[in-house]
């Protein structure tokens, strides 16, 4: 397995550029996942590293050699950069079965029959397909095309497997599943996997990286947990689930101890500590950012140390596994995931409240 | 704030990445140089196709001598055809060609209905029936009507006058509307073929919906599925009507024994039926068609633009049909009568024809093999069903080859280039057989002493490959269409070089399409009799060009044998068609 290295690649349509001036590099070993929203680029970043698309500018590198350089006018075809892809339609050849499509990376490099079979079954056997191999391939479902097509990639041992979107297809719970068995398999073999796919929730627990795109660009690249809890940028932030962003005022920063620094903050009718990244002037402008998952409403008045809004619900839905609790506050509507055991009224006074550790303050 | 996407490089290239390969794997590298070379050939190989007697044409039109004679240029050749007379022929061509046109569309149209939107029994059956017409050489169709509707001893005139004991004929098939006939027998089942999917497709819940607004079977058909069907309709009737213009058989056969002239027949004559041929008067009447036909596919493209073709779903998509009662067996046997009318009529007329002693005189005593042994013996007989095998073998693998190749290069890539392919593949469209022949007269005249191709199989070869490549760019072009880019682009990931691909998983997954086409091809050349006419000579005749020889010696008999067994391998291509092919993907 190798690491795969982008240097400032960028790739124009035209007057369009998909992906503008992209740095990453992805270790050898690592899952890393581009998410971003419809239209930002990933695609044909994945694509780009394939080979199936050449980059306008930079140039990209797998393992220690370079298979494209746009100043140089230097770039190795697909077939020669030994990669493993699954397409988002899985691309199963209809005329083939199962077995004769993830023999066909072995048959091209021309390897002997009993190895071919060893290998074929050994993917197959991977990917729990091994009683299907003598399939007509057009008669297997979604799920199972999907496991034929993560086979037929693995099955040479390529140096770096890429996913375009391979869950999108699937229904919700087989989506989970698949991608829990997906990681599993990636950790066991210990490949160097990149992955793009729109899905949040799919990026956080598959990846060892996610790398979040907007309008060709990279905003940040990180640990998911890392992404979630502390985005570098409204943008960021917003893009994971629906969380309450609050205009805030800087008062104070003093750095915490660790790596990061500890801020007052104050707000319309709030005030409060919370994190950020960077040191803030004193008076700087910042949004605030606070998860639904880490308020809590408790009965007016009650504030003990944290942050606290007091409001009054004005609306709260039933969703199954949490219940949407909404509170109107003299800052803003927040937004409160509560336990779905939980019981308000319409029209009570509350108080919102959140610890420290989960307001995460970054500038305007 | 840090931005993280202008970090610097130190942390992303820990060991310097080098660039493997010499200078010769890089200058080549994606294979640019054998690309060039391909379309370079391919630019080649259609330019002589279709460029080269399109030229060569051009330059006949203004040359006052044929190739290799001294002579001069001049617009000699122009200003003979600016007479009184052509302007006759040019009224009787598009006349005639609108007068096929409007019935035949009208009659497809409500085959294609009644086979795709209707109970009508046996559809599946009647479907298969009803576009046979389509595959037998009009050539056969027309001599078995020529002797099927003679004035005087044609079977249907001798039924009428024994019927009624009348002395004058009731049809007489040497007229307008013998030639107009004779063209929608072909016609019909044409526009069934391209028009019937796009029917099939059709949202039966917007008829439905009429239906429930109160509006009756009849208004119906005519307020929502004709107005739905308009873009095809359009372009069907556009196309029927450039085919139209392109015909010869029908004019050669029933309309110039009646002094009705055409202009494919006006070149035919003007180079075979003088005494010495004008073949400046043929080039450039030949030029004069192709500048109509030019104005005929701007006009189609006019009317079709921004109008979106037909697009066949049809996934598992069965759309429900209309419940006729019992009309449905007045719309069953409508389609029987069209089959019975263009298959069996004909068919038991060659039939007729080759058992007994002298066409016109069906007697007991007159019944003879003698005709079959005399075919049967005769050395040319043989030599033309070799030939027209050898020809459709062998020019139907080659156009659609070079259809594949033409089709792939301007769907499937973005190669520099690939629209000048496309349009040269096209241009044949716009010449009729009968011009592309003399074109390739002179093409091969004019060329060097060495390449001795005219008067060989090879002249009628490249005639029939340039003449039946739009078709084959057409089919090809819809097959790949339907085939996702990421099955090519999945299997180079993974290893397999542009051949590789082409030939495990492009090749592999086209070769239905291939043979559709295939078949299509082979028909079309069975079939050939305007270019062919021109371009054979002694040991290069097909079938057709035997047939047509025997007509002309007046010997009916003979051309009925030949006739029926070219009828008997249509129906066994055509059976061997459908149950091999059909069977694995949609038909055409
Ligand atoms: N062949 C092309 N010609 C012109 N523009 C293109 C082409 N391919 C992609 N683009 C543009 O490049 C941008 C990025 O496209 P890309 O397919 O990479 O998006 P994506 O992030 O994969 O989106 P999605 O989640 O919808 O798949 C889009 O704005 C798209 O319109
Ligand atoms: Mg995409």
């Amino acid at each position: 397995m190798a690491s795969v290295t982008l240097e400032n690649v960028s790739r124009m349509y035209g007057a369009v550029t998909a992906v503008d001036n992209v740095n990453l590099k992805i270790k050898s070993g690592e899952f890393v996942t581009l998410l971003g929203p419809s239209g930002c680029g990933k695609t044909t970043t994945l694509r780009m590293v394939a080979g199936l698309e050449k980059n306008t500018g930079g140039r990209i590198a797998i393992g220690d050699n370079v298979v494209s350089d746009s100043e140089k006018g230097y770039f190795v075809p697909s077939e020669r950069r030994r990669l493993g892809m699954v397409f988002q339609s899985y691309a199963i050849w209809p005329h083939m079965t199962v077995f004769d499509n993830v023999a066909y990376p072995l048959r091209i490099r021309r390897r002997p029959d009993k190895e071919i079979n060893d290998r074929v079954m050994n993917a197959l056997r991977l990917v729990e397909m091994e009683q299907y191999a003598e399939r007509p391939s057009p008669a297997l479902s979604g799920g199972q095309q999907q496991r034929v097509a993560i086979a037929r990639a693995l099955v040479f041992e390529p140096e770096v497997l890429l996913l375009d979107e391979p869950l999108s297809n699937l229904d919700a719970r087989l989506r989970t599943q698949m991608g829990d068995d997906f990681r599993a398999l990636q950790q066991r073999l210990k490949i160097t996997a990149l992955y793009v796919t729109h899905d949040q929730a799919e990026a956080m627990a598959l990846s060892d990286r996610v790398v979040v795109m907007h309008g060709g660009k990279i905003l940040q690249v990180g640990a998911p947990e890392e992404i979630y809890r502390r985005p570098e940028n409204r943008q960021v932030a917003a893009f994971f689930g629906t969380p309450n962003l609050l205009n805030a005022t800087v008062k104070d920063c003093r750095p915490n101890g660790g790596q990061y620094y500890k801020l007052s903050v104050e707000g319309q009718g709030w005030s409060g500590d919370c994190h950020a990244a960077t040191e803030m002037p004193k008076g700087a402008d910042v949004t605030v950012m606070v998860r639904p998952e880490n308020l809590h409403v408790r009965d007016a008045g009650q504030v003990n140390g944290d942050l606290s809004w007091a409001g009054e619900v004005s609306q709260a839905i039933f969703r199954g596994s949490h219940r949407s609790i909404m509170v109107k506050t003299p800052a803003q509507t927040l937004h409160v995931e509560a336990s779905s055991l939980s019981h308000v009224d319409i029209g009570r006074p509350v108080t919102v409240a959140a610890p420290v550790e989960a307001a995460w303050a970054v500038r305007n | 704030m840090t931005i993280i996407h202008n970090r610097p490089l130190d942390d992303i290239a820990e060991t310097a990445p080098t660039i493997a390969g010499n200078a010769f794997t890089r200058a080549f590298s994606g294979g640019s140089l054998w690309r060039l070379i391909g379309m370079l050939v391919l630019i080649l190989i259609l330019g002589f196709l279709t460029i080269y007697p399109l030229a060569m044409l051009l330059y006949g039109s203004l040359h006052s001598t044929p190739p290799g004679m001294a002579g001069e240029f001049n617009l000699n050749g122009y200003r003979s055809i600016m007479t009184t007379q052509n302007l006759i022929v040019l009224a009787n061509t598009i006349g005639i060609s609108l007068a096929k046109t409007i019935p035949s569309l009208t009659i497809a149209v409500f085959l294609a209905w009644i086979v795709a939107r209707t109970d009508t029994p046996f559809r599946g059956t009647l479907e298969v029936l009803i576009t046979l017409p389509f595959f037998i050489p009009p050539i056969l169709t027309a001599m078995a009507w020529g002797m099927l509707a003679n004035p005087q001893v044609g079977v249907i005139n001798m039924v009428w006058r024994w019927a009624t004991g009348a002395t004058d004929p009731l049809v007489n098939i040497y007229s307008y509307g013998g030639v107009i006939w004779h063209m929608c027998q072909y016609s019909i089942p044409f526009l069934f073929l391209f028009m019937v999917d796009a029917f099939r497709a059709m949202d039966p819940s917007l008829e439905e919906s009429s239906r429930m607004c109160g509006a009756s079977r009849w208004t119906t058909f005519r307020k929502i599925t004709l107005l739905l069907m308009l873009p095809v309709l359009t372009s069907s009737f556009m196309l029927s009507f450039i085919k139209g213009i392109e015909t010869f058989e029908s004019a050669l056969f029933f309309g110039l024994p009646a002094g009705i002239k055409v202009i494919t027949t006006d070149i035919y004559e003007s180079i075979n039926h003088r005494a010495t041929p004008d073949y400046q008067y043929a080039t450039s009447l030949s030029f004069a068609i192709m500048g109509l036909m030019f104005l005929l596919v701007i006009w189609q493209w006019w009317m079709l633009r921004g109008k979106s073709f037909q697009t066949v779903t049809g996934k598992g998509f069965r759309p429900s049909v209309m419940e006729l009662g019992p009309w449905r067996w007045v719309t069953f046997a409508f389609c029987v009568l069209f089959f019975f009318i263009t298959v069996v009529l004909p068919i038991g007329q060659l039939m007729l024809g080759s058992f007994f002693r002298f066409f016109g005189f069906y007697t007991y005593d007159m019944l003879t093999l003698e005709h079959y042994r005399a075919v049967f013996a005769n050395s040319e007989f043989w030599r033309a069903v070799r030939n027209t095998m050898v020809l459709g073998l062998l020019g139907a693998t080659a156009t659609m080859a070079l259809g594949a190749i033409v089709a792939y290069i301007s769907v499937r890539t973005r190669w520099r280039g690939r629209n000048l392919v496309d349009s040269m593949a096209w241009l044949p469209w716009m010449m009729p057989g009968m011009v592309l022949g003399v074109g390739f007269l002179w093409a091969f005249a004019m060329l060097p002493g060495p390449i001795p191709i005219y008067g060989t199989i090879w002249a009628l070869l490249l005639a029939y490959i340039a003449l039946g490549t739009p078709v084959s760019v057409r089919v090809m072009t819809g097959a790949y269409h339907q085939l996702s880019y990421d099955l090519e682009e999945c299997s180079r990931v993974h290893g397999a070089s542009w051949f590789q691909t082409m030939w495990r998983i492009m090749v592999a997954l086209a070769w239905p399409a291939f043979a559709v086409g295939w078949v299509l091809t082979f028909f079309g050349i069975m079939r050939e009799l305007s270019a062919s006419i021109l371009l054979y000579s002694v040991g290069s005749e097909t079938l057709a060009v035997v047939l047509m020889k025997l007509w002309a010696n007046g010997n009916a008999e003979q051309v009925s044998v030949i006739g029926l067994m070219m009828m008997l391998l249509v129906i066994v291509f055509r059976w061997v068609q459908l149950s091999f092919i059909k069977s694995r993907i949609s038909k055409l």
